[in-house]
């Protein structure tokens, strides 16, 4: 018997607004309290809030505990806010309750769920006895369902189901279509009849509960394509759900494409840059000024580079770690300790932008063959071609510029 | 978003002097500051507080949780029971939300009636009254020996008897009806579908009454 035990992180130090007048200092931080506007922006002292950088970590981290599950062969079958402990401002999380833990063919289920994450066809199914061949049952793919949804709460703070349109009259039977049988997409680009209305959010809902001013594709285009098969055609087939592996690597992938608001009063602080003619800031819409670098990766496959879909948008003081320079390299549990640590970093200088080399032996330029020794300063240019080493799987990044 | 709509609908006739209408209102303070820390509840429950003796008055409309400012009730009268339900079933008419073909409405209310006593008027319009709106649960709550447990039978989902009227039960009242409407307000949402599911078991001053019809 092991007693639960959860680090400091995982309690409330500050609490509520107004030295905590809900009296929460102390309490656990269940996931639903960082999971709706009003209260993360409303209710919860600043200091326990975090940005919109740390929900993207919160998401890897809780993508990779689920991947560990999965692996091991075992479904949570409750995934829900209330069973995760969210950590925003260190980026840590903790999976409680796993008193339900599904063993296939050994420990079958024995909850449903919790509303908001039981999976469609668990909701359609559920008056049907527990032996019957057509009743879903909690497994890894309800988890996966529950992953996607919890996924997309965190980042935008609504629900992807729960939009306006009317079912039934009685307000049971329609929270049983709306999630189950009828599960619509409050975001499907071909039916816009399950759209949010912002005329009924609360001023302080917003922007979150109006999709038309904050649509899901401010999650980048990785998470954006797994969205889309989660809620389009994962609600009707479980199997075309993503998977906790896509979900991490998708999210490792767009960690990489966020940049520092400009606006030192934004209150999320970071956002995925769209490379657009405009680019600016989705939730306070200040403008991206400046120029910026991006670095397009690419490794060898035979005798030619080729692209690996990764990008990186470069900030000044931002990182450049082993899984950018080697594409065998994964940034999870497996990690090595010296895998752990920057092998360089970016810097802007006078209006120009340099890439230190702090740990990349055999770093040299693609174009001119000139070598680039650990401590030497790269300049940063339109068209530049750098590749990283000589294991087979080292990166060529080419950098583009951007002007905002 | 749905709200859950809650009503308190408290006995504040004479015999509730002293000691038990204290603890009925720390009672309701004590309420509200255990919903505030349920980040689920503060999302969809309103509450509204009807306090009745010889009149029933709607002491508070409708209201969310950090709007919601606990009343002082102070005891007077008799217990017109019969009226309370019929203003009870009025207010759910005009503050509930109703689904329409295109507005997603309220979830039915939780409405808890608590009295130490026997009703002094005429039950029977009330009781018609309140049967005519749709209720997730109506929970009947006798406070001690005096309180008419058949009164709250006739028109009750679910009875509750605490031993007596004392301090202490009227706490552990108000801190299981904290319970039952923080456990509904994460559950209504459910596959299960509706607010008329299970409530927590109540604390050992609690005794369920078995309303099975012989």
């Amino acid at each position: 018997m092991v007693a639960p035990f959860y680090q400091d992180h995982f309690f409330f130090e500050h609490g509520s607004f107004n030295n905590d007048m809900l009296k929460i200092r102390g309490k656990d931080k269940e996931g639903k309290w960082f999971a709706a506007p009003n209260n993360q922006f409303k209710f919860l002292d600043e200091r326990e809030r975090g940005n919109w950088l740390s929900y993207l970590q919160l998401c890897l981290r809780l993508s990779r505990a689920v991947r560990r599950l999965h692996a091991a062969g075992l479904a949570h079958s409750d995934l829900s806010y209330k069973n995760v402990l969210l950590s925003p401002t260190t980026g840590q999380v903790c999976i409680i309750d796993v008193d339900g833990l599904v063993v296939p063919e050994r420990f079958p289920p024995e909850v449903v769920g919790t509303p908001d994450f039981i999976a469609p066809e668990v909701v359609a199914s559920s008056h049907l006895e527990k032996t019957d061949p057509n009743r879903a049952l909690p497994s890894i793919t309800t988890d996966r369902h529950a992953l996607a949804v919890m996924i997309y709460t965190l980042l935008l703070l609504r629900h992807p189901l729960r939009g306006r349109k009317v079912h039934a009259e009685d307000p049971g039977e329609d929270e049983r279509l709306t999630m189950g049988r009828e599960a619509l997409f409050i975001e499907h680009p071909a039916d816009a009849s399950n759209r949010l209305s912002p005329a009924e959010a609360k001023p302080t809902e917003l922007p979150w509960k109006d999709p038309e001013a904050l649509p899901y594709t401010i999650t980048g285009p990785y998470l954006k394509e797994l969205f889309d098969r989660a809620f389009m055609e994962g609600l009707q087939a479980p199997r075309k759900r993503p998977s906790a592996d896509e979900w991490e690597a998708a999210l490792i992938k767009t960690v990489d494409l966020i940049q520092p608001c400009q606006n030192n009063d934004c209150a999320q602080g970071w956002y995925v840059f769209a490379n657009t003619t405009a680019p600016q800031c989705p939730f306070c819409a200040t403008p991206y000024t400046g120029e910026l670098p991006i670095l397009n990766l690419y490794s060898q496959r035979g005798d030619s580079f080729r692209p690996d879909n990764h990008r990186l948008m470069v900030y000044s003081n931002q990182s450049l770690f082993a899984w950018h320079v080697d594409r065998t390299i994964t940034p999870n549990e497996r990690l090595a300790v010296d895998q752990r640590s920057r092998v360089g970093y970016f810097v802007q200088h006078q209006g120009r932008w340099f890439l230190v080399n702090e740990r990349m032996p055999a770093l040299r330029n693609a174009q001119t063959g000139e070598d680039l020794p650990i401590g030497s300063q790269i300049e940063l240019k339109e068209g530049l071609q750098l590749i990283t080493g000589k294991d087979p799987g080292s990166r060529l990044f080419h950098v583009q510029m951007v002007n905002g | 978003m749905r709200r859950l709509p809650v009503y308190l609908v408290l006995d504040k006739s004479y015999s509730m002097s002293g000691e038990p209408i204290n603890a009925v209102n720390q009672g309701l303070q004590s309420l509200v500051d255990m919903l505030r820390q349920d980040p689920h509840a503060l999302e969809t429950v309103y509450l509204s507080v009807i306090e009745f003796s010889s009149e029933p008055i709607q002491t508070i409309p409708l209201t969310d949780l950090m709007t919601f400012q606990t009343p002082a009730i102070k005891p007077d009268g008799m217990t017109g029971l019969g009226a309370a339900l019929m203003l009870t079933a009025e207010r759910i008419k005009a503050e509930v939300k109703q689904t329409t073909a295109d507005t997603k409405g309220d979830w039915r209310p939780l409405v808890f009636v608590f009295t130490d006593g026997a009703a002094t008027d005429d039950m029977s319009k009330g009781i018609a009254a309140i049967k005519g709106v749709s209720l997730a649960k109506l929970i009947g709550c006798a406070a001690g020996k005096d309180a008419d447990v058949e009164d709250l039978k006739s028109f009750a989902t679910d009875v509750v008897q605490l031993d007596s009227n004392s301090a202490e039960s009227i706490r552990a009242f108000f801190a299981w009806v904290s319970a039952s409407v923080s456990m509904t307000s994460q559950n209504i949402e459910g596959g299960g579908g509706d607010a008329g599911g299970e409530l927590p078991p109540p604390p050992k001053e609690i005794q369920v009454i078995n309303l099975s019809k012989d």
